[in-house]
């Protein structure tokens, strides 16, 4: 059984990158079925944070924690748990859409029907003639499109994202927070790096504000509702702790 | 999902990376060139070797039609003595570049003569020849550091490293089985023109197994260095001049140093020494008592202690006999060049395994009989010859026989596998 239905926790996490202490003894839990919203200016260990979960960094101190397991004692499970869409999700640019789902689902060990694919490639909205053609010849916005929809495809608990409204237009980020949140309504766990105060609030259950690597504040959404976004604003803009 | 799953996925990304693909396409031609070279040389090797037998023995026809008796016949008597290429010399042509593998000699003093080459290019001698074996040893690691040098570190710049690892979940995966099918790839287009010129060659099946054993095992420590060095989290540009220096370092720089070194340790007579010695020999005879030189060439051959008296003042067995004692003279001279020599070959076969471009390219030399050893060999049979000669003449010259040209249908022929062990 998971403590709290909890699906990934930090604990006093520290982590140092050359040098210098990225993460200062941070804490936060995501439980089943939520979106965390790490909110963040640049350097703030948004992205770092997220390595930790994948098994990528050694910790100075604290420990982090995917499905109640320790990610230090065993970082192919948590991985295999997590699907991860990096920020710029660079897939393979001479290959097309359904090739890098197909390379990339073979890699995740699992093989992706031609059906699933298209249903996945449809949920993101990629147009369906654009999906023969190399990536070289997409927008950011269609890349990240296909990144998403290998996300989905995983089929895994846990999405790990990193900036993944980066680079889409308006419409598209709208569709990509529905879909965020259908597949939370579906049971999936959800942290999402973001500096977009606004994108945060529209989608997250909770956020936590970091600052120079320390969690200085955490908001969550009223029952119902969302969060709100002058007060995330005024957080976030403040040098103040929260 | 199969077992093979994954090599197939990765063949798949593979085959549509353009970069990869002209680099196998490249290492396939330059493999095709250095095979169909070899083979060309070597037919060559053997159509000259086919046409100067047919004119021996034609032009010793002639010779000893003029002549009137054994000395004349045996001065003017050329025989014809070569080392034809094996079915695999076309891989490694070695030491047939620089070494002589035809003589045409005389029963005049032998160390004046084996030594003798043809004029070579000396351009060609510079950078030597693209035989299968400089492209194997030399050229292939040049490959595979450009296909393996930025295995993790191209995937690093095009922001999908983590993605990787992240989606499979272990961090050596894909990057071994990439590595080992690039360098399978190149293994094969290298391989291929190799294997189709043994079977055009008709090498033996033996011969034609081990080579590209041996070129396995060199291609595998290549992507091995290569594979260990671009896993270190360094820009492109960083791993792959780390892994020139190192080419730089073990084909280059290495083998030289060795060569030094082993100069240096083991000192080898001037091959003019041995020349000058035997030729000053010779000139001397003419002019001391003709019992110095008859007494020193009973020593060697007491059998005709007792045909030893010169009464004229020119006779052939004094003058065939000064010609053997100018060889005696230069024996001292001569062995040590060659145990020198052999000396040197073998601390060269003890350093080549810290090079492996190095030991590749003797191992290849080994298998093709274009060592130094298998040179030696020749000379050996061009010894066992010229001696088999000065006997056949020795028998007639000594007792005076008188001279019959049927008789000189027993001269001795020139078997190039005599002196094989």
């Amino acid at each position: 059984m998971l403590s709290n239905r909890l699906r990934l926790q930090a604990e006093e996490l520290r982590v140092i990158r050359g040098g210098k202490e990225v993460l200062k003894g941070i804490t936060f839990a995501v439980a089943i079925g939520e979106v965390y919203g790490l909110l963040g200016g640049n350097g703030a260990g948004k992205s770092t944070t997220l390595l930790t979960f994948l098994g990528f960094l050694d910790l100075a101190g604290g420990n982090a924690r995917v499905n109640d397991a320790l990610v230090s004692e065993d970082v192919v499970a948590a991985r295999r748990s997590i699907a991860y869409l990096p920020e710029s999700a660079s897939l393979y640019e001479h290959l097309n859409a359904r090739e890098n789902l197909r390379y990339f689902l073979g890699l995740a060990g699992s093989a992706g029907d031609d059906e699933s694919m298209e249903a996945a490639l449809d949920r993101v909205a990629l147009p369906a003639e654009a999906r023969d053609r190399r990536l070289a010849d997409y927008s950011k916005g269609m890349r990240q499109k296909v990144a998403i929809a290998l996300a989905i495809l995983r089929n895994t608990d846990t999405l790990l994202l990193d900036e993944p409204t980066s680079g889409l237009d308006p419409t598209a980020i709208d569709e990509f927070h529905d879909l965020v949140r259908t597949l939370a309504d579906d049971g999936k766990t959800v942290l999402m790096v973001t500096h977009d105060v606004y994108g945060a609030c529209q989608v997250a259950d909770r956020i936590g504000l970091l600052r120079d690597g320390r969690l200085v504040g955490e908001f969550s959404a009223p029952a119902g509702g969302r969060i709100d976004t002058e007060a995330v604003h005024r957080a976030f803009s403040s040098r103040e702790a929260v | 999902m199969s077992g093979f799953a994954p090599v197939f996925r990765e063949a798949g990304l593979l085959k549509r990376d353009r970069a990869f693909i002209g680099w196998v396409v490249l290492t396939l031609l330059l493999s095709v060139v250095s095979v169909v070279g070899g083979i060309a040389e070597v037919s060559k090797q053997r159509e000259t070797i086919a046409r100067l037998i047919e004119g021996d023995r034609e032009d010793r026809l002639e010779a000893r039609a003029k002549q009137g008796d054994w000395g004349g016949a045996a001065y003017y008597s050329f025989h014809l003595t070569y080392d034809p290429p094996s079915n695999f010399a076309f891989a490694a042509l070695g030491t047939r570049d620089q070494e002589p593998w035809k003589h045409r000699i005389r029963m005049l003093a032998l160390e004046g003569q084996i030594y003798e080459r043809d004029a070579g290019n000396p351009v060609l001698a510079l950078t030597g020849r693209f035989d299968f074996a400089f492209f194997a040893a030399f050229v292939l690691p040049l490959v595979l550091i450009a296909v393996l040098h930025d295995l993790q570190a191209s995937e690093r710049g095009a922001g999908r490293h983590e993605l990787l690892i992240a989606t499979s979940g272990i961090s050596s995966s894909p990057w071994r089985l990439r590595a080992w099918l690039k360098a399978g790839a190149v293994f094969i287009a290298a391989a291929l023109p190799l294997l189709v010129g043994c079977i055009v060659s008709g090498t033996s099946m033996t011969r034609s197994l081990m080579a590209p054993a041996i070129l396995c095992g060199y291609l595998a420590f290549w992507s091995f260095v290569s594979y260990r060095i671009a896993r270190r989290e360094r820009n492109p540009s960083v791993i792959l001049a780390t892994l020139l220096g190192v080419w730089v370092m073990v084909g280059v720089v290495g083998p030289a140093a060795g060569k030094l070194v082993i100069d240096h340790q083991v000192p080898v007579p001037q091959g003019a020494d041995i020349l000058m010695t035997q030729r000053e020999a010779v000139n001397d005879a003419w002019d001391l008592p003709k019992e110095v030189t008859m007494d020193a060439f009973v020593a060697r051959h007491p059998e005709w202690s007792q045909y030893a008296a010169v009464d004229r003042p020119f006779e052939w067995k004094w003058y065939y006999a000064f010609q053997q004692v100018g060889d005696q003279k230069a024996e001292p001279l001569s062995l040590a060049y060659r145990e020198s020599r052999l000396h040197r070959d073998r601390l060269a076969g003890w350093f080549a395994w810290l090079t492996p471009p190095a030991l590749l390219q003797r191992s290849l030399q080994r298998i093709a009989d274009t060592d130094l050893r298998a040179h030696m060999e020749y000379e050996a049979n061009v010894r066992l010859f010229h001696g088999q000669l000065r006997e056949f003449y020795y028998g007639k010259l000594f007792p005076d026989a008188p001279f019959d040209t049927d008789a000189l249908g027993g001269l001795p022929e020139f078997d190039p596998g005599m002196a094989a062990p």
